[in-house]
Parts: structure tokens; sequence; C-alpha cells
């Protein structure tokens, strides 16, 4: 008899675990204490052994450590061929993937390999008195969820929007980990990395005062970057304006880039589409600065400013340099 | 270069589309439709291709017949061909089959180097077909495209990962997801229009031409379903507006922020 349970994969940062897969692994622990399934975690690669029992003080019950250097860095051929062996090999109920580059990259063509339905971003998860995985997944610009379940096929697979779910952390947490052979040896990785740059990562999800840009700046980002060093905050884009170039989408908010949780977030010539304003709805404080009196972002704002950005961020600039 | 085949999807306006709170159902009778924004980023980016590599650009979507005329705007943009794949049997497919029904379709356009899609549509924004399409041709995928160059029987392209980019590498044929606005979509060229209204004979294909088993596609074919909709309540927010000349402004705001850090 095999017990159910819901699998979290783990994703690698270098040496380390996503903060995404720890944030998965808390809400994984709470649906498990509702409905009696484990909570498993599958990490490809080999990674300390410090960090292995780490992921059990995160929420696993068990930890499943495929143990193959060529996992160490993410392959979708390398990655597809070794966790559909497992899953098939082991079934679970459900198999939760975070909605990070690789993990889409990964989650679809894993689903189309095992046969079974995936639902992509959610932004919400329950399991339901039959063991139903619920995913909540934002549909036209957010305006709407749709709960889409998996019904006839095992594993119930959701990829889970980054920032979504609080990790959860308990140092005196027991659980099993085990080494589980695995070869990817006769396996040829297709698409070669011949270049990887990353930047100095900012989780715009963490961040407790952010300043965000929207067309009404017209990209001039070096004034909005003066402003939130001087209040100290982190700074955010809309949509348009990381489509420009002008800064990595990691810097992108809304329905199609992160969701905030500020403390207070100033918004700076944003119009107000739905796409954007769903990502701000759950910050603390809104003040938003906008030319037209009309602007719908006034109506997703806690404190509202008609005006002209080029005359008054100067001038808040500058005054707080006087005070200094 | 042989085919270049890019896969497009008619999406409603989502400013256009309407919660019903009594049926519970979307209201999308008032929404005018488009082409996804960033398959038109894909359609841009097979242009350039076609225009240093040579090859033949086919656009290739499926849904009702009504989507002729959003081919005819890929025609008039510059695409050789188009197929609309287009059987009630269809309806109502997921992912799963709607990868399965693209790809049997790109098998029997054939001769093909590259497949490109939009990275996501912008009404489901699920973004998992590329990948999917990928597994059923046997294809390699390289997703979340910025740009990308052909080397001999090479691709090379950056894509997004979390955090930064990598320059990857694979050989064609191979399926790649263009990121939304990488590019400036050129318009539809006006007599070019004129002649997709008049003379273009559109390909539309049914399951008689694709031939599938009527349990693997639609309803029947999906491994997920919806179960519910439910709207999203705006947060409600206090709206006081800061009145004054700028400097009055200016002072209220920062004393908000202060009252609010401290």
């Amino acid at each position: 008899m095999t017990e159910k349970s819901i699998w979290v994969f783990l994703e690698r940062k270098g040496g380390d675990v996503e903060d995404t897969s720890l944030e998965i692994l808390g809400k994984a622990r709470e649906l498990s204490d509702r409905s009696g399934m484990l909570v498993t975690g599958i990490l490809p690669g080999i990674i300390e052994d410090g960090k292995l029992k780490k992921i059990i003080h995160y929420g696993a019950d068990k930890l499943l450590n495929l143990m193959d250097d060529n996992l160490n860095t993410y392959s979708t051929d390398l990655y597809v061929h070794s966790l559909q062996n497992i899953v098939k090999e082991r079934m679970p109920e459900i198999l939760l993937i975070g909605a990070t580059p690789y993990g889409r990259d990964l989650a679809g063509r894993l689903a189309a390999k095992l046969k079974t339905g995936l639902t992509a971003n959610a932004v919400t998860l329950d399991v339901d008195d039959n063991g139903i995985l619920i995913s909540g997944v934002p549909a036209y610009g957010g305006k709407i969820i749709a709960e889409i379940v998996c019904e006839k096929s095992r594993p119930q697979m959701a990829t889970v929007r980054p920032g979504t779910f609080r990790p959860y952390f308990n140092e005196n947490r027991n659980g099993e980990i085990i080494a589980v052979e695995s070869n990817t040896s006769g396996i040829t990785n297709r698409v070669v990395v011949k270049e990887r740059k990353i930047s100095e990562f900012l989780d715009l999800t963490k961040s407790k005062r952010t300043v965000i840009a929207g067309n009404g700046t017209r990209g001039d980002l070096k004034l909005v970057r003066e402003f939130a060093d001087y209040i100290g905050a982190d700074i955010g884009v809309t949509r348009p304006l990381a489509d420009r170039g002008l800064i990595s989408r990691d810097f992108q908010v809304g329905s199609t880039g992160y969701s905030l949780r500020s403390e207070i977030a100033v918004i700076l010539g944003v119009s107000g589409s739905e796409h954007f304003t769903s990502g701000i709805k759950d910050c603390r404080t809104v003040i938003s600065i906008d030319m037209n009196p009309k602007a719908e972002i006034f109506q997703h704002s806690d404190y509202c400013i008609v005006g002209d950005i080029f005359d008054l961020i100067p001038k808040a600039i500058e005054r707080m340099k006087v005070k200094m | 270069m042989k085919n270049i085949i890019v896969c497009i999807k008619v999406v409603p306006k989502s400013e256009a589309v309407f919660f019903d709170p009594v049926t519970k159902r979307l209201d999308r009778t008032k929404a005018e439709n488009q082409i996804n924004d960033a398959d038109k980023n894909a359609l841009e980016t097979a242009l350039r291709i076609r225009e240093k590599y040579g090859g033949k650009v086919i656009v290739l979507s499926m849904g009702p017949p009504f989507f002729e005329q959003f081919l005819k705007i890929a025609i008039a943009m510059g695409a050789d061909d188009a197929v609309l794949i287009s059987d009630r049997l269809y309806g109502g497919s997921d992912t799963f089959p709607t990868a399965l029904i693209l790809s049997t379709a790109i098998k029997k356009i054939g001769d093909y180097d590259l497949i490109l899609t939009g990275e996501e549509s912008s009404d489901a924004g699920l973004g998992q077909l590329p990948a999917q399409i990928a597994e059923f041709l046997d294809l390699p995928q390289i997703l979340f495209v910025s740009s990308m160059e052909i080397n001999e029987n090479k691709v090379m392209a950056r894509r997004t990962i979390k955090g930064g980019y990598e320059i990857v590498e694979t050989e064609i044929p191979a399926v790649l997801s263009i990121e939304l606005g990488i590019n400036q979509p050129r318009f539809p060229d006006f007599r070019r229009k004129r002649w997709a209204d008049k003379e273009f004979q559109l390909k539309i294909w049914s399951n008689e031409d694709l031939r599938l088993d009527e349990n693997d596609v639609g309803l029947k074919g999906s491994y997920t379903s919806v179960r519910r909709l439910v709207e999203i309540m705006p947060a409600s927010r206090k709206k006081i507006f800061i009145e004054g000349t700028s400097e009055e402004k200016v002072e209220k705001m920062m004393e908000i922020i202060r009252g609010k850090l401290s």
C-alpha cells in the first residue's frame, strides 16, 4: 500500500533551494495537515547535508534526493527524464512546482510526458474532501480567478506563482531523507547553455516599501531611483516600462509580474489597468501621483495626488536633502 | 531555412470581458477579439528570420471559422500561408489536447525548422503550450526568448531566467516561445490585406484532415476542468485626494510616508 502524498519540486538556486520552493513547502504543510497526505520534497542533484535537513524544517515529511551530479543545474531533457521516472514509480497525488522560468519550462513538458493535467501560475491552493487539488488561477488580467481541478489523472500538477505563500519553519521537525539513485548518463541534453548572467536579484514580493514607475515617468528611472533611495524603498515598474527593456522583468509589478505586499507603495504615473492593480491589492498603504485626475489608479489608492511627477518628485527629493 | 510555423491564438480584449455575478460566467459578447500580443511578437520574429535566412512563414491557429479574419491579418503582415484548425470536436480542449492537435497539424504541414509561439496568452496566461508541443514533436524547447539567431543548423537564443538570462544553443528544428514586447510588430500591409481578403485561400482543417481519436480531443481529451469562477474584489481604499500647491502636496505626501515608516 502506498501512502498518499503531496510532492513539492525543489528548484535549485546554485547550492541552495529557491525561496519559491520553500514557500510552496509551507503551503503543502498546511494542505497536508488538512488532508492527511504527506509532504514530500523532491530535490534534484547533490547538495550539502545540512541543507537537506533544513528542507525538513521547512515542512517536508520526506525528502527524495535524486543523487546525480548532472542535475545540479537545470536542463529540460535531464530533469524531465529523471522526474518522470520517479513520479511514475511512486505516483504522488499532487505535484507542485514554482512558476519560475525553469519551473514553467519543466512543468509543461513533464505534464505532457505523464499525460496528466497541469494548472499554471496558481495563486490559491486548496484540497477538497476527496483529495482533489483546487488551484486558483488569475485570468483576464486578474479580473477573475478560475478554480481548476484535475480529477481524472495523477499526479494533479500545478505551478505556483512566486511570492504567493509564506514559508513555514520549525527547527524541531523530523523527517526522512531518502537518497534516490538517478541515472541520466544515457540522456542527451539538447539545449546547451553558453552563457548565464544573473544580476543582483531583488525579490519584489518581499519588499517593504516600493516606488513603482509607469509611463507617466517617461521612463526616467534615475529620478525614480533617487526618490526611492531617499525613502529607503525598492523600485518596481509597470509592464510597458519592462517591455521597453529599461529594466529586467524581475521588477515588473502586476498580473504578469510580481504581486506586492509592501507596507507602503508610492505609484508614479501609472494609469491603473487591471493587469497592474492586481499586483498592488495586498499593499497596506498606496499613494499615487498622476496628471490625470480621473486616472483609474486613484480608485486603487489611499492617497491620491493629482500633479506633475517632474515637479513633485524633485521637490520631494530637495526637501529630504535639506532635512538630512 | 525551411518552414517557420508560428502558432497564434485569437483572444478577447480582457478590458471588455465581464463577470456575471449571477450566472458566475464570463460575458465575452462585448469583447472585441485580437491576435494575442505576444503571438504578434512571435510572428514579427519569424518574418525577420525569413528576411535574413529565407524560408516560409506559416501561421497556425485553432478556433471557430470567424478566426479566419485574424489569420488574414497575419497574412497581410507578411506570412506566406495560414492554416486554421476548426472542428466542433475540438471545442473545450485544455492545453494537453490543444498541444496534441496543433502538433498533429504541424506534422501535417511538415518540413519545419522552427516552431514559434508567444510566451503566453493574455486570457488564460498559462504559457504551457510551447513545452507540450515540443514534447509531442520530440523537439528541444527554448522558452521566454528575447532574441535569437540562426547559425547553420543551430539556433542560438537568449532566454529569460530568474534574475537574468542565459544564452543557449540547440539544433533545429526546435520550439521557441517569444517574450511579449521584444519587438515592434509591423502593421498589416494595405495592398496585401486586400489580396488576403479577396484572393488568398486559407487552409481550414478539421478532424477529417487530422484524424485524431475523438477521445483524445475536446472535453474528453482534457485533464483539467474549471470548477468555478470567482470574481476578485478590488481592495477597499481610502481614496483621499491631497489638495493644495505642489509644495503642500509634497509636504503632506512626505508626512504620510514618514508616518508609515516609523
